[in-house]
């Protein structure tokens, strides 16, 4: 269905276009100065490709860098499945102790960072579980759980109980329906809530610091030390590469999607 | 979707961990301040791995190795907190008779008081906090803690967002002693400090060059260390001791009682004790080298920067406060959320 | 009847079993122990020692932290009206975008907070700086004569946690905006509703729930931010995050954070039980 071009929709698009010019704004400057000879980041001393070429040295960073992506890919892979099958579990049926439930798993939402990574840190030493990947990302799902569920919880919300039951009746089981119907349905917002979890895991600091080991240090815990001495321009080519990746993979998947068509 | 599950399931798969036992010496120190230099030479040397983890404050540090196992072999608190951890038992006696290069740090860094016969604690580098001034902009003299907290200065200060810092420059201006914390000597602070904070522009203890850099302020309270970053970018920071008294911070290695490494924390201490493994440490972070035998290496403009070397000064050492950081705490929040 | 509302069998009480345990291990057993915590005095270097009393919580009554938390709860209240407002049009016109565009657009939003919060707030630091890009471009504008202080203003405290936060309010919109049928508001034009109607009836009536999830995600965790406010506006203003990480980092006072924490945390669950309870009846 094509709509009519209104200037309503020509002015959202504009509105969009700023959204994103604002959320770009910093990226851009880090990018620039992600070429600036000098090493403080703060003011321009003339163009240079050293940066690029010294990340490849930095193990540490590098190291911290796949460390972090690594760390935040599993985080936001248990989060979805934990977050997904809970909220249509809640959505769909009459739990006893719903609301206690959905209270429960929202609490690492309001957490501070430092009592949750203190209290995580304390429960681990009780156990005897020694610190490392598995401790970082146990933290990480925790909080990133009610990020997946809300958005799902908020696209259930007001769907329309047919689509289940015209699959039920056509004699699918319970569990072929929620594969074949309501996944996809729910798809649009598990990418959103998938999404948010790869940010939040990306970029946490204080649990990460508490739940770490010496092996399992991100990107985060090694930039902040980095500010103390200057946050230096290798840190602007790191972030400028991660962020042309991140896009070249998306361009790259549009194509081959139009390709595959 | 069915695609999906399987890339998945290698993303979880990948991240599961061998069961590390954490093997070679496991180094817990402040971010920045150890050179890849003299962890891969002492790996080298003596073929044990260093897992050098981080931390970027005193405080961190603590709280991860009570509320933890703490399995370190060698930690880097700064000297009031090594007391603190002496009095609550957590650090092991050093083995002196393994620790051959001890000679060489200078006798102005031995028997302080935070560890009078140096039994558990080695000085690593040292620092103080200090007055840094852009005269490129402030052309008047400036001397002292009351110089700088001035209202012709309002809103052009940067301080270190650290409440003990804080307090201490407010008893030395009163000419108090800086280390007798009581509800007391808090009281005449008080005063003192509410005029002092409605000056300050920025509080920031990780990075307070960059205001200073960037033109937002003039003039700042600052680590020696980001007194002499500046000085190397530009001349025109200037670093001054207050004349009232200076807080000299010493950072310190120190093997806590749970390691489980001992000889090699001490082969790493010893290592680190070398003249020139040390001023590798001088070479990439601008403190004061408390190794007399490395200061003697150093080059002639590393020894000229006069927020590494200053001159003279009226210098203390923090003690160990206990309880009473609370109290500095609450002080602190009830003045700064009065503004 | 099938659909919602079903008493859960066997099978659905398994499928929920493992967020059940994941929510007993790592989300009750730490609260658990900071609740402990709470009641307990301290030692000299702020662990806790067992030993029972009521003072912690007592001082969690003292005024100043009610006007502290009074404080968080205003700039989390304004980032969260300022990214409604920024990014409930964004998010709308992402979901109404073709099935291609709307995928490359929605990913668009989130890449730039894939680099570190400390180097994005740096860059901004050097936009807003004093002679810094804004003012550059302002005075070559003309609009200024001399450069504007707007780093280390309550304006920039602002601007720093709605960048921070905006995606998490697009993005939740956008997941629920996307369901909309465009056939719906194609037959309310048609009967003569203007763009405001259309809007007011149709449009915020069905992405409510995507609303009310984007609020709940930018207003909570803005309440406990302190790291972009205090790099943002010098620090000089006491956030409740700021005060809570301190008795644990500087103030050596777990058992005070920790009622702190405790306090906090019975708040929002009460709050958030309240909305839920009101979400079901309705």
């Amino acid at each position: 269905m094509t709509s009519r071009t209104r200037p309503v929709d020509r002015l959202l698009k504009a509105w969009t276009a700023a959204v994103l010019l604002f959320l770009y704004a910093p990226i851009a400057v880090l990018v620039a100065y992600s070429f600036n000879a000098s090493r403080l980041n703060i003011l321009w001393r003339g163009f240079t490709l050293r940066w690029y070429a010294e990340i490849w040295h930095n193990t540490k960073l590098v190291r911290a860098a796949c460390n972090s992506l690594e760390i935040a890919a599993a985080a936001t892979a248990a989060s979805i499945v934990l977050g997904t099958t809970g909220a249509w579990l809640l959505h769909r049926y009459r739990f006893r102790g719903s609301a206690a439930i959905k209270t429960l798993v929202a609490i690492p939402m309001v957490m501070p960072e430092v009592l949750m990574g203190i209290s995580l840190l304390v429960f681990f030493t009780a156990i005897r579980f020694s610190l490392g990947f598995t401790t970082v990302i146990v933290g990480h799902v925790t909080f990133c759980i009610p990020f997946v569920m809300s958005a799902v919880q908020a696209r259930l919300d007001g769907i329309d109980p047919s689509l289940e039951e015209a699959a039920l009746d056509l004699g699918a089981t319970p569990v072929r329906a929620f594969w074949h119907i309501i996944l996809p349905f729910l798809r649009p917002a598990i990418v959103a809530g998938g999404l948010m979890a790869f940010t939040l895991s990306l970029d946490e600091l204080i649990v990460t610091f508490f739940t770490a080991s010496s092996a399992s240090r991100t990107l985060p815990l090694e930039v902040f030390g980095m500010a103390k001495i200057g946050l230096n321009p290798e840190l602007n080519a790191l972030s400028a590469i991660i962020v042309m990746t991140a896009a070249g993979i998306q361009v790259a998947l549009n194509q081959m999607r139009k390709d595959a068509r | 979707m069915n695609m999906r599950l399987p890339v998945v399931l290698l993303a979880l798969a990948s991240s599961l961990p061998a069961l590390q036992a954490r093997e070679g010496l496991n180094l817990f120190a402040w971010s920045e301040y150890v050179p890849q230099k003299v962890l891969d030479g002492f790996t080298a040397e003596t073929g044990i791995e260093v897992n050098y983890e981080t931390f970027s404050s005193n405080e961190e540090m603590v709280s991860k190795l009570v509320a933890g196992d703490g399995d370190y072999d060698v930690i880097q608190p700064s000297d009031y907190t090594a007391e603190a951890l002496i009095k609550q038992g957590l650090l092991a006696p050093l083995d002196l008779a393994a620790l051959h290069n001890l000679g060489n740090i200078d006798p102005a860094y031995r028997h302080l008081p935070y560890d009078p016969e140096d039994r558990y604690t080695v000085p690593y580098m040292s620092g103080t906090v200090g007055i840094v001034v852009n005269t490129a902009v402030v052309h008047t003299r400036i001397r002292s803690f009351g110089d700088v907290f001035q209202p012709r200065f309002s809103g052009r200060i940067v301080v270190l967002n650290d409440n003990r810092e804080i307090v201490s420059w407010a008893l030395a201006y009163l000419g108090l002693p800086t280390n007798e914390i009581n509800a007391k000597s808090l009281a005449a602070a008080r005063p003192v400090i509410t005029r002092w904070l409605k000056y300050v522009k920025v509080f920031d203890s990780d990075s307070p060059k960059t205001p200073l850099l960037n033109g937002d302020v003039d003039i700042g309270v600052v680590w020696s260390g980001e007194a002499a970053i500046l000085w190397n970018q530009d001349h025109k920071f200037r670093y001054i001791l207050p004349s009232e008294s200076v807080h000299r911070f010493i950072d310190l290695l120190a093997v806590p009682v749970g390691s489980r490494h001992r000889a090699a924390a001490h082969r790493f201490i010893d290592y680190v004790l070398r003249p020139e493994v040390s001023k590798l440490i001088s070479d990439e972070f601008p403190y004061t080298n408390p190794n007399g035998a490395a200061r003697r290496l150093l080059s002639p403009a590393q020894l000229a920067n006069p927020a590494s070397y200053p001159k003279g000064g009226n210098l203390e050492t923090f003690r160990d406060v206990g309880r009473a950081a609370s109290d500095i705490d609450q002080l602190m929040t009830d003045i700064k959320s009065a503004q | 009847m099938s659909g919602r509302g079903q008493r859960p069998g066997a099978g659905a009480w398994l499928l929920l079993f493992p967020l059940l345990l994941w929510s007993l291990a790592f989300i009750v057993a730490p609260t658990a122990i900071l609740v402990v915590y709470a009641f307990c005095q301290r030692d000299e270097i702020g662990r806790v020692v067992f030993s029972f009393t009521l003072e912690n919580f007592q001082r969690v009554l003292d005024p100043v932290f009610l006007r502290i938390f009074g404080r968080s709860t205003a700039y989390a209240a304004l980032t969260t009206a300022i990214c409604l407002l920024a990014g409930f049009p964004a998010a709308w016109h992402i979901a109404r975008s073709q099935p291609r565009t709307r995928n490359r657009l929605i990913m668009l939003v989130m890449i730039p907070f894939w680099t570190s919060f400390l180097i994005r707030t740096y860059a901004w630091m050097t936009i807003l700086k004093q002679g810094g890009l804004l003012n550059g471009l302002l005075s070559y504008l003309g609009v200024i004569g001399s450069p504007v202080e707007f780093l280390y203003t309550p304006g920039a405290v602002i601007l720093g946690l709605v960048y921070a936060y905006l995606p998490f309010m697009i993005l939740p919109i956008y997941a629920s905006a996307e369901k909309v049928d465009q056939a719906l508001i194609e037959a309310a034009h048609d009967l003569g509703a203007g763009p405001l109607r259309v809007f007011t009836t149709v449009i915020i009536p069905l992405t409510r729930p995507g609303i009310a999830a984007g609020i709940l995600l930018v207003f909570v965790p803005a309440v406990g931010m302190f790291a972009v406010t205090d790099l943002m506006g010098g620090a000089r203003v006491m956030l409740i995050g700021n005060v809570i990480e301190n008795q644990f980092l500087a103030a050596r006072n777990w058992p005070f954070g920790a009622a702190l924490g405790v306090a906090f945390l019975g708040m929002f669950a009460v709050v958030y039980a309240l909305l839920a309870r009101r979400a079901k009846a309705a």
